[in-house]
């Protein structure tokens, strides 16, 4: 099985790449690959549950429901630890799927071979 | 591939027009509930179905044995 990650750095900032960021993991999931989506700076609020209810952009799946799919499908969400204090979210409540991480978690999956898309 | 005669099918799905990860994603739960070598029928409206399905079935290893968009027959692999 190969690797894929896929970086985001948007939510409800820009809804289009949170939601076009989500649907391309779900393509690399659902293509038998090892996927990692990389929330950092504002999109790691999409790793609190409720956030991203609202988010539909026209011609998509809701956000939410995209994001279930990913990790229903075995798909990691990788939140960058000090984005997610700085805003100060709670740690505690994560959504399916998502891991509070720091840099070498990061490192450590691209490192091994993957190639990334970022949004 | 085989292209102009009927093909037999085990379960059938229409994904009317979702396409890209929505498509795969639920391509991938639908093949994996049938048991090896048994065929789905799909049909897919989205345009970019033409070179997804035969890239995603490439990538995960089942069988596209008939495409005439929008109806492929893909047959599950063996695990």
């Amino acid at each position: 099985m190969g690797r894929f990650c896929v970086s985001l750095t948007s939510a409800k900032d820009n809804r289009d790449k949170a939601t076009v960021a989500f649907v391309v993991a779900n393509a690399a999931a659902g293509s038998e690959q090892e996927t990692m989506v990389f929330l950092s700076t504002e999109a790691v609020r999409l790793a609190v549950p409720g956030y991203a209810d609202d988010i539909r952009e026209d011609g998509f799946a809701p956000l939410a429901e995209l994001m279930a799919k990913f990790a229903a499908a075995g798909g990691k969400i990788y939140v960058c630890s000090p984005c997610f204090k700085k805003r100060g979210l709670d740690e505690t409540k994560l959504i399916a799927g998502a891991t509070i991480v720091g840099g070498a978690k990061l490192v450590e999956f691209l490192a091994g071979g993957s190639p990334c898309v970022s949004y | 591939m085989q292209r102009g005669q009927e093909h037999h099918a085990d379960d059938h799905w229409d994904a009317g027009e979702m396409g890209c990860g929505e498509l795969v994603i639920e391509l991938r739960t639908r093949l994996r509930a049938l048991a090896p070598r048994q065929v789905l029928r799909l049909v897919a409206l989205d345009p970019g179905a033409r070179e997804d399905i035969p890239a995603w079935c490439g990538m995960t290893g089942h069988a596209l044995v008939h495409a005439a968009h929008p109806v492929y027959h893909i047959r599950r692999k063996e695990n």
